[in-house]
């Protein structure tokens, strides 16, 4: 059995991008923002405000969407490093208070307060205390979801319960109460496709979900039915473990906002142009560009990739990609940039929204020198690149082939004397 | 109005609470005086950390960089309510 005097805090930042720009920004308080990359018209909204909620805005929906649910939606390009800073300053608050912080996500930790707490009313007064600590050092806008709970995923869906800035306790009696008001997919774990394959047995809500023979969950499901069987439970009966725990994911490759991660399984990026092109000129600078930010990053970690993967998603929102392997592993951006064109040169590439790579299939340390005096140059001259990088921060040099080429009419005598 | 900007200011400044306070500041030949420092936070410049400041006046939202090595002052965003 979990062990029942465990008392967990799970503290969720509400609509946390779009306030800590409401925090920096005072004339954007009180209105319907949506936080999204830097080209606006083509992107989705990572965060809406909770005025833009209010009137129907939901993350991840896309720009014009979000607009033409709430017209006075104002956009706004988010700013990571920001959100990083402010992430760290809240996770310090949280570790004055206890040494047992998980992050789980960028804008939501977990906190083991069983000891510094002792009983649910220390736990209690210890919530508001850090809630006064986040308004004090933070500011008034940035505000928090609490949840209070005998494990992590009952913490999770508490604090899920009361937003935003809701307070919920929930004691290890009140745990069964608490998932027969939720939904299935109110808890952490249970997605809508997993709602609906529980739909098609029958199951809508956790008393159903309890009462399922736990052998046939686990001949439909395999290890993720016995799961969720403990879960619909609430980890009364036996001990549950968070979701995140349960799929194996470690802290080190929880989403951050820009951090190391030395246990990444791959690096990638990719980029929505700024318009759809077919012009194989303009996506091979993309992707170039995209290649030297991998390696780049691959370096810093001291990591390289055997496996390529290049994808391309079209303006129907189709999408293409394949993987290649090298013999030899690498962390070049050049060798990645070759390597993703050769699978996507193939392809009919045309009327490309989207475009990018990732490197997997990873190993620690660098390669092993080349035999050969030119790979063996170029090798040095990025390690001196990386130093410049490392220095003065990333942009502090560019490839010339991934600059826009500008071609301007060339005129000899009173003539144009050729066409571009 | 929102315009993302780059041009160096002069700012006063007040050491309070072993803070560093926007207190006014000088751009375009025009003095602005700073209400209210509504967030402050940090950034990596390579290795150089550079600090930000969000202050507001009645009309005005200003970022301003701060970037510690050269003791220089930027405006480097401005929105205007309206």
């Amino acid at each position: 059995m979990d062990n029942p005097s465990r008392i967990i805090l799970h503290i969720d930042m509400n609509s946390y991008f779009a306030s800590v720009e409401q925090q920096a920004n005072p004339f954007l308080r009180g209105k319907p923002i949506g936080i999204t990359g830097k080209n606006q018209e083509r992107s989705v909204v990572a965060t809406a405000s909770i005025e833009a909620k209010a009137l129907g805005v939901k993350t991840a929906m896309s720009t014009w969407e979000a607009k033409k649910i709430c017209p006075s939606i104002m956009f706004w390009s988010g700013d990571p490093e920001k959100y990083s800073d402010i992430m760290h300053r809240f996770n310090t608050i949280y570790e004055s208070f206890t040494p047992h912080v998980e992050p789980f996500s960028v804008d939501e930790s977990f906190l083991d307060i069983t000891e510094e707490a002792e009983d649910y009313f220390g736990a209690t007064c210890m919530a508001q205390a850090i809630r006064s600590r986040l308004h004090e050092e933070l500011g008034e806008r940035i505000t928090a979801s609490i949840g209070i709970a005998p494990n992590n995923l009952m913490a999770k869906l508490a604090s899920g319960h009361v937003k935003p800035n809701g307070l919920t306790v929930v004691r290890p009696e009140d745990c069964l109460k608490l998932l027969d008001d939720s939904e299935l997919d109110d808890l952490c774990g249970i997605g809508p496709r997993i709602k609906e394959r529980l739909h098609a047995m029958g199951i809508s809500n956790f008393k159903q979900l309890r009462e399922f023979p736990r052998e046939n969950l686990e001949h439909e499901f395999h290890s993720y039915g016995t799961w969720l069987h403990e879960a619909a439970w609430a980890g009364v009966r036996s001990p549950v473990v968070g979701f995140s725990e349960y799929k194996g994911v470690s802290q080190s490759s929880k989403p951050t906002t820009g951090d190391l991660t030395p246990d990444a399984k791959s690096y990638g990026h990719s980029y929505t142009l700024p318009e759809n092109t077919s012009d194989a000129c303009v996506l091979k600078r993309y992707l170039f560009g995209l290649a030297d930010k991998v390696g780049w990053r691959m370096r810093r970690d001291n990591v390289t990739a055997r496996r390529v993967t290049a994808f391309v998603r079209f303006g129907d929102f189709s999408s293409h990609g394949e993987q290649r392997t090298f013999h030899e592993p690498t962390a070049d951006g050049m060798q990645l940039f070759h390597m993703a064109w050769r699978i996507l040169e193939p392809i009919c590439l045309v009327d490309v929204r989207l475009i990018g790579l990732s490197a997997s299939l990873l190993s620690h340390g660098s390669t092993q020198p080349s035999l050969f005096k030119k790979e063996r140059n170029m090798t040095s001259v990025l390690s001196a690149l990386d130093e410049l990088q490392k220095r003065y921060g990333s942009g502090v040099w560019k490839r010339g082939a991934t600059l826009q080429t500008e071609f301007k009419s060339r005129s000899s005598g009173f003539h144009f004397d050729h066409e571009v | 109005m929102h315009e993302i900007l780059n041009d160096p200011i002069d700012v006063t400044v007040a050491f309070k609470d072993n803070r560093v306070l926007p207190r006014a500041m000088r751009w375009n030949e025009r003095e602005y005086k700073i209400d209210q420092v509504n967030l402050v936070h940090t950034a990596r410049e390579g290795t150089k950390r550079v600090f930000y400041f969000s202050v507001s006046d009645a009309a005005n939202y200003f970022k301003l960089k701060l970037d510690p090595e050269f003791l220089e002052w930027r405006l480097v965003e401005l929105y205007t309510d309206g």
